[in-house]
């Protein structure tokens, strides 16, 4: 799940800079984090509204990134076509794939963080740092590319105090890496020399 | 003679550290070098520490070697990435530079530029691996280079070590770190486990130089208590806030404390709070001079 959180209401009024606003929100993780479903959506409208714009419509697909047809989406929802700017509730990725369809300015409403999950009703961050090049298992399913601050891949640095992360009172996730490799009864991995991560195996930086 | 044949002389060591100005004026910087100057075996310079922006330690290691003193110059992993630490490195053979301080650095928001993309290409044990491969000759990717370097690698280690962070020390050593600096030492006693510890996985040529803060005030103590690695004993804190002389009631906690770890380790690594003006009355204070 990408994980997302909703822009500071000024900052939002600010990019509007249009009169007619249609807003987008997205059915898959923004509603689940309770950052971009219809009660979010309508929430931020009315907001909209009463700061003076004039909002001709709304509506929430079922997935704001994964859109079978933008044609459909006009024909649904045809105040777009009356519209200047889309203001879209869902994470860059949504944000993205609308703009490049839309024709007209589209701007975020959400600010992405990062690619989270969530279990048991429990919305967890920074899972996966989206690195191209998974070693996950060898950290007992914990990745300190994300988890760490620092991106540690060789064991903690000295700056946690008390098991609490330098950055932000965040349990050290190589505490937490050995606590489950030790449930794991692996605590050999931690003798595991890193090299420097391939850089090259992220989607953008692949050799051409 | 130096650093590394004093290391490995058997006499015991005395390091030194300076910050590089917060601008371009060295007198400061200088000053506290002229200071050091015949008492400290090498004198360690920071590299933007508690991630402050500060002046280039490679730039600063060069003029204090200048003066003829020799440096150890601290490379984070916080601020380059592979290339850039790559050319500091040989940058810093080609001025002279024979020590390095490999470390992960401070996390730019615990500094005065919070905005900052914190880099960490690499860790500090993949760094001490990058620096034995330019010794051998080669860089990271494997390119033979026109002249190798030359330059001795040290790391840095709390005191009290979780299994992980133990873990991580015997990394440092397989990749190369030939001697530790410490966290500063207030316990001697906590001091002398981490010893223990540490004795049982090191080889006999890797040596410990414990971190010496001499404390100047009450406020210092209750500041340092918060710093990661730092434990500063009650009957210490008690003792400044109780002296009408602080400073040097701070000073002589300092010589004590070097006193009882001097049969410990390998050698102490003075680090003031402020400058070095009291530095070698401290290091007489314990019988180092």
């Amino acid at each position: 799940m990408i994980i997302s959180r909703l822009k500071e209401f000024d900052e939002i009024l600010q990019l509007l800079t249009q009169k007619n606003i249609f807003m987008i929100g997205c059915g898959k993780c923004a509603k689940k984090q309770h950052t971009g479903g219809e009660p979010e959506v309508i929430d931020l409208k009315e907001k909209l509204k009463a700061a003076g714009k004039n909002i001709t419509g709304w509506t929430v697909l079922s997935s704001a990134c994964s859109i079978n047809s933008w044609e459909d989406v006009l024909v649904q929802n045809p105040a777009i076509n009356k519209s200047d700017a889309l203001l879209i509730m869902s994470c860059g990725g949504g944000v993205s794939v609308i703009s490049r369809y839309a024709g007209i300015s589209v701007y975020p409403a959400l600010d992405t963080e990062s690619l989270g999950g969530v279990c048991c009703n429990e919305i967890v961050t920074e899972l996966c740092g989206m690195c191209g090049d998974c070693t996950i298992w060898q950290y007992g399913g914990i990745c300190p590319e994300t988890q760490c601050s620092k991106s540690l891949l060789n064991g903690p640095c000295g700056g946690a105090v008390e098991g609490k992360c330098e950055v932000d009172e965040r349990v050290c996730a190589w505490d937490k890496i050995f606590e489950r490799l030790k449930e794991l009864g692996k605590l050999e991995n931690l003798e595991i020399i890193h090299e420097p991560k391939d850089h090259t195996k992220k989607s953008r930086g692949k050799k051409v | 003679m130096s650093f590394v044949s004093t290391l490995h002389s058997g006499k015991f060591i005395i390091t030194a550290e300076i910050s590089p100005p917060k601008g371009t004026d060295t007198s400061r910087m200088n000053r506290d070098a002229d200071l050091l100057k015949g008492i400290a075996d090498a004198v360690n310079v920071t590299d933007n520490q508690r991630a402050v922006m500060r002046m280039s330690p490679l730039a600063a290691c060069g003029l204090i070697q200048g003066k003829g003193i020799e440096t150890i110059m601290h490379i984070t992993c916080r601020d380059r990435n592979r290339l850039a630490l790559q050319s500091d490195l040989l940058g810093a053979n080609a001025i002279g530079i024979r020590n390095v301080l490999v470390m992960s650095g401070d996390h730019p928001v615990k500094g005065d530029h919070e905005g900052a993309k914190p880099v960490y290409d690499v860790d500090s044990v993949q760094l001490l691996g990058i620096l034995r491969k330019l010794n051998e000759g080669f860089d990271l990717s494997g390119n033979e280079l026109a002249g190798r370097t030359d330059i001795f690698a040290g790391a840095v280690t709390n005191t009290e070590l979780n299994e992980a962070a133990l873990i991580k020390f015997k990394k440092k050593i397989q990749m190369g770190a030939s001697f530790f600096q410490t966290q500063a030492v207030f316990d001697v006693k906590s001091f002398s486990g981490f010893m223990e510890k540490v004795n049982g996985i090191r080889l006999k040529n890797v040596k410990i130089i414990a971190g010496i803060i001499p404390l100047r005030s009450l406020r210092s103590a209750e500041f340092l208590n918060k710093v990661p690695g730092i434990k500063i004993p009650d009957d210490i804190v008690r003792k400044m806030k109780d002296s009408k002389n602080p400073e040097a009631q701070g000073m002589e906690i300092a010589a004590r404390i070097i006193k009882e770890i001097r049969p410990l380790c390998d050698g102490i690594h003075i680090m003031p709070v402020g400058n070095h003006e009291n530095t070698k009355t401290i290091l007489e204070m314990a019988d180092l001079l």
